[in-house]
């Protein structure tokens, strides 16, 4: 019961930083209707700037500098590619980000080599005793954090005035452009706030028990779109949920890897792609994902 | 109506039909006609002049060419993102030897084979690609555009976790051995067969099959693209709806397109399998389906010679600057610290798609009408 | 003007009254249309009018199987459609022609008709990659009457060329072309003359009742321009708000109080 009970909550943990990963995807979704593919390199930028910086900067401000790096990396290709895209296929638009992607990856892949970078977090290996449950503080700052994040987004979605044009040009861009919304500051901002919110899950991805900052942490933050899409591409709620679902699932797998063994090692990696497969079949748009409705 | 049978008549001319084609002698007259017979004599030229190291890399260009084909059915005239394409290649590929190897004994690893007739194993190897499309087809129709992209990354990493883990079949790390194609007795490996003085062995030989199974490819999926399933698919693309409204069954469409793309992705396989001799799992990773989805748009959605110049851009790249690395500023032979062939031609294609995308829609094939095609305009499909 | 070309054997022409009994649309907490009946006597054209937001294009879509109708049932002749996907609705002889645009923009005029064929032919991925005779065959009997249909609506010239490059008001007509391609028993309309010149006007107005007159199709049309709808129309319903506020003969819709306030307001 101890291991169940330490393994969901490292679950719902990890859990919160894929949501937090998926809930920027999802705004760009929401604002552009964009499938971005290149969120897993945004966030990789945004660790690489806060690992090269923690030496010299600290940590503090060296994870400050990640995630404006991966806000204006992310505000760059909205600037500078999709905004110049004429056409009107968001399919082709998705493609694009693959492209983008292939170079970020490329770039960056290439300055980390085969190292491991540590981001420099405060946290180290310590570990929290609470009634026989043992649990990494690092664990237990992810969570927070994310939740606060995730809370503080939420609230902006819904009160301030960037989250209402964003919302409004979620619903109808024709429409709100009419009413004086402006559609490119609206993706352009979309963008950046995914990217900050990459970075700050790039750090979570990478402290303890994770070694550090690496080629296979672009896999990892790879875990958001399972969890975007099982949630329902256009539903913030969704992406909190599928986050959640994704990162227990993957936690329960790995930790009864050994009575798993009959569906081969590394089950865990497997296992929220494969709740995604088993959502879609039964509901195609994801769990609060709303069915399309036509325009015509 | 006169003048209309005459601006028609190109229009006939592509699905040739029993007095609808043209004639011969205005296919003479047409410059286009001789551009395809030179390259064809060329192409059939080659193996007596180009080393090995080309015509390998000619022929993992030919596979991805036919590969490309079918994504681009897929993505380009259907709109359906596809990001498992790897993984259905991988199944060509493994699929051809478990069925024609033999079981044996490798490296430890005891290795399951059926021992079937490679042209057999072959053919098979892409209906089993076809039908694992098939197994994916409830998500594969009703969902649509990049909502599918994402869904079948869980492919990738279904195939990967099975490449690792089947050992009895698929050799797991270390891959399997690939047994050479056999054809009315005749064996495409490396034993020597001098023909016009000129020593062939395995690449040599392949490179005519190669030749073959692309030029079929390419044939069959211009018929799909100009025919009836063409006009359903690039309705679906273009306006969902109006093709539902317009009789077009959606989701049975869209399921049969990934089916037929799968059995296209399994034909590559097969084809780099008997190339490479060896399939090892990690080459059928994320990175393989990025480069085929590079591959289309670099070359232009939608249609088959896109496909086909896209597949030839991305995959010679690398084999280019790997083999002038000597020569090129910037590009440095791998493991010297400076720009390995293989990271500067990832930067290229990555800036090729958004250039392309951006620039130059269409792709390549667009530029490639260096090729006068005076008698007939871009017909749909192409976009 | 030449009288509409009759199609070719094989397609079931039978005319049959399109039924449509208390059907309720809602999205969302938003009714769209409430309890709405009304029939279309087969062989004849039905005007389906209103103010903006009045329900009718909810009405098509529920018609075509875009939408699905959250009560109440469609029946052409005894099948019903209600719950029908749209290509087995299309697969019964419902055509439809969309308000806005639904053209592939790169596509000829050609490719865009003979997808409207796409109900009445055969062949597949294996005969067209194959290029069976049989495939070649079926498209060149379908082009012929393509090229028949095209120059019924008076764009036998326009065959090669991408519909995107058309002027707006013969993509309209491409449209309803295409539609008729399908040789449809029900033809749904609309707004077909919405956009264009006088000229396309007298053009598509003719084509419709021509339509009506030699092939014997029902007609539901959708449309603004008054005029056209009194001229057409051989009967009429008005929405409002998603309800059915009059129906009759255009003369008596005309004249009914209720409808004259629907357009022109409360009279107070």
């Amino acid at each position: 019961m101890t291991t169940f009970i330490e393994l969901l909550l490292g679950g719902l943990s990890i859990g919160s930083v894929y949501a937090l990963i998926a809930l920027g995807f999802v705004v760009i979704f929401k604002a552009t209707e964009v499938v971005n593919f290149a969120h897993a390199s945004l966030l990789l930028a945004g660790g690489y700037v806060t690992a090269v910086l923690h030496d010299d900067i600290g940590f503090w401000p060296a994870l400050l500098v990640g995630i404006a790096g991966a806000a204006s990396v992310g505000a760059a290709i909205e600037f500078f590619v999709m905004r110049r895209y004429r056409g009107s296929d968001h399919s082709v638009l998705a493609i694009v980000t693959i492209g983008v992607d292939i170079l970020l990856i490329t770039e960056l892949t290439r300055r980390m080599g085969t190292d491991v970078l540590a981001l420099g977090d405060p946290w180290g290996n310590e570990v929290v005793q609470i009634g026989g449950i043992t649990l990494a503080q690092t664990r237990i700052a992810a969570f927070l954090a994310a939740g606060l994040l995730i809370t503080v987004f939420l609230l902006a979605f819904r009160y301030t005035s960037w989250g209402v044009s964003m919302r409004a040009a979620a619903e109808n861009p024709q429409t709100a452009a009419l009413m004086g919304i402006k559609l490119g500051r609206v993706s352009l901002a979309a963008w950046a706030v995914a990217g900050a919110l990459a970075a700050v899950a790039a750090l979570f991805l990478t402290v303890f028990p994770t070694p550090g900052l690496e080629r296979a942490t672009s896999l990892a933050a790879l875990k958001a779109f399972p969890a975007a899409i099982l949630g329902g591409l256009d539903s913030t709620t969704g992406a909190l949920a599928g986050g959640l679902i994704v990162g227990v699932t993957e936690s329960l797998a790995t930790g009864y890897q050994s009575d798993l063994s009959f569906l081969g090692r590394g089950i865990g990696d497997l296992a929220p792609y494969l709740v995604m497969v088993a959502v879609l079949l039964i509901r195609p748009a994801g769990l609060f994902g709303t069915k399309e409705l036509a325009r015509v | 109506m006169s003048d209309t049978t005459a601006e028609a008549a190109p229009l006939v001319t592509t699905a040739p039909a029993p007095g609808g084609a043209e004639s011969f002698t205005d296919r003479l007259r047409r410059p286009r006609t001789y551009a395809v017979l030179i390259a064809s004599v060329l192409l059939l030229a080659l193996p007596f002049y180009l080393d090995r190291f080309w015509l390998q890399a000619g022929l993992f260009a030919m596979a991805a060419a036919i590969g490309a084909i079918g994504l681009n059915m897929l993505t380009g005239a259907t709109g359906q993102l596809s990001m498992g394409h790897a993984f259905f290649l991988a199944v060509g590929a493994y699929s051809y030897c478990i069925l024609a190897g033999e079981s044996s004994t490798e490296n430890g690893h005891a290795l399951t084979g059926l021992g079937l007739p490679t042209w057999l194993a072959a053919i098979l190897a892409v209906l089993l690609a076809g039908a694992a499309g098939g197994v994916f087809s409830p998500i594969a129709g009703r969902l649509r555009g990049a909502y599918l992209g994402i869904a079948t990354l869980a492919l990738i990493f279904i195939g990967q976790h099975i490449l690792f883990n089947a050992g009895s079949l698929t050799g797991g790390y270390n891959g399997r051995a690939v047994p050479p194609l056999s054809l009315f007795g005749f064996t495409f490996d490396d034993t020597e067969v001098v023909v016009a003085a000129v020593p062939f062995g395995s690449s040599e030989k392949l490179w005519y099959v190669g030749l073959v199974a692309l030029l079929l490819a390419a044939l069959f999926a211009r018929g799909v693209l100009r025919g009836r399933p063409g006009r359903a698919m690039n309705a679906i693309r273009d306006h969902r709806i109006a093709a539902g409204v317009m009789g077009v069954p959606v989701a049975r469409y869209r399921a049969g397109v990934f089916v037929l793309s799968s059995m296209y992705a399994g034909l590559a396989g097969v084809l780099l399998a008997l190339v490479f001799q060896r399939t090892v799992p990690e080459y059928f990773g994320m990175i393989l389906s990025l480069e085929y989805l590079a591959m289309i748009v670099i070359g232009g959605l939608g249609s088959v010679a896109g496909a086909v110049v896209g597949a030839f851009f991305v995959s010679l790249l690398p084999q280019v600057l790997t083999h002038y690395s000597d020569s090129l500023p910037l590009v440095s032979a791998p493991g010297t610290g400076g720009l390995a062939p293989g990271e500067a031609s990832r930067y290229l294609y990555g800036a090729a798609v958004v250039a392309v995308v951006l620039f130059l829609p269409g792709g390549l094939a667009r530029l490639g009408i260096a090729l006068p095609r005076v008698t007939r305009p871009k017909k749909s499909g192409e976009k | 003007m030449k009288t509409a070309p009759a199609p070719g054997t094989g397609t079931d022409n039978t005319t049959a009254a399109l039924t449509v009994t208390d059907v309720t649309v809602r999205f969302a907490g938003l009714t769209a249309l409430d309890g709405v009946s009304f029939t279309v006597e087969p062989g004849s054209v039905h005007a389906v009018i209103g103010p903006n937001g009045a329900g009718k294009s909810t009405c098509f879509n529920v018609l075509s199987g875009v939408y699905r109708a959250s009560a109440g049932t469609v029946h052409l002749g005894t099948t019903e459609l209600t719950g029908l996907a749209p290509h087995t609705i299309a697969g019964l002889g419902v055509a439809r022609t969309f308000q806005n645009l639904a053209l592939p923009p790169h596509a000829t005029v050609a490719d865009s008709l003979l997808l409207g064929r796409h109900r009445l032919t055969r062949s597949g991925f294996i005969a067209t990659g194959l290029r069976l005779p049989s495939a070649a065959r079926e498209e060149k009997r379908h082009l012929d009457r393509v090229r028949e249909i095209a120059e019924f609506i008076g764009l036998e010239k326009a065959l090669e060329r991408p519909a995107g490059s058309l002027p707006y008001g013969q993509q309209k007509l491409v449209e309803l072309g295409r539609a008729l391609c399908m040789e449809p028993r029900v033809l749904l309309l609309d707004e077909p003359i919405a956009g264009m010149t006088a000229d396309e006007r007298r053009r598509t107005a003719s084509v419709v009742a021509n339509v009506r007159d030699s092939l014997g199709i029902s007609i539901v049309l959708v449309e603004h321009d008054m005029g056209v709808v009194m001229r057409l129309a051989d009967a009429v319903t008005v929405l409002d708000f998603g309800r059915r506020i009059a129906g009759g003969t255009p003369a008596e819709v005309q004249n009914d109080p209720a409808v004259v306030q629907a357009y022109l307001g409360a009279p107070e």
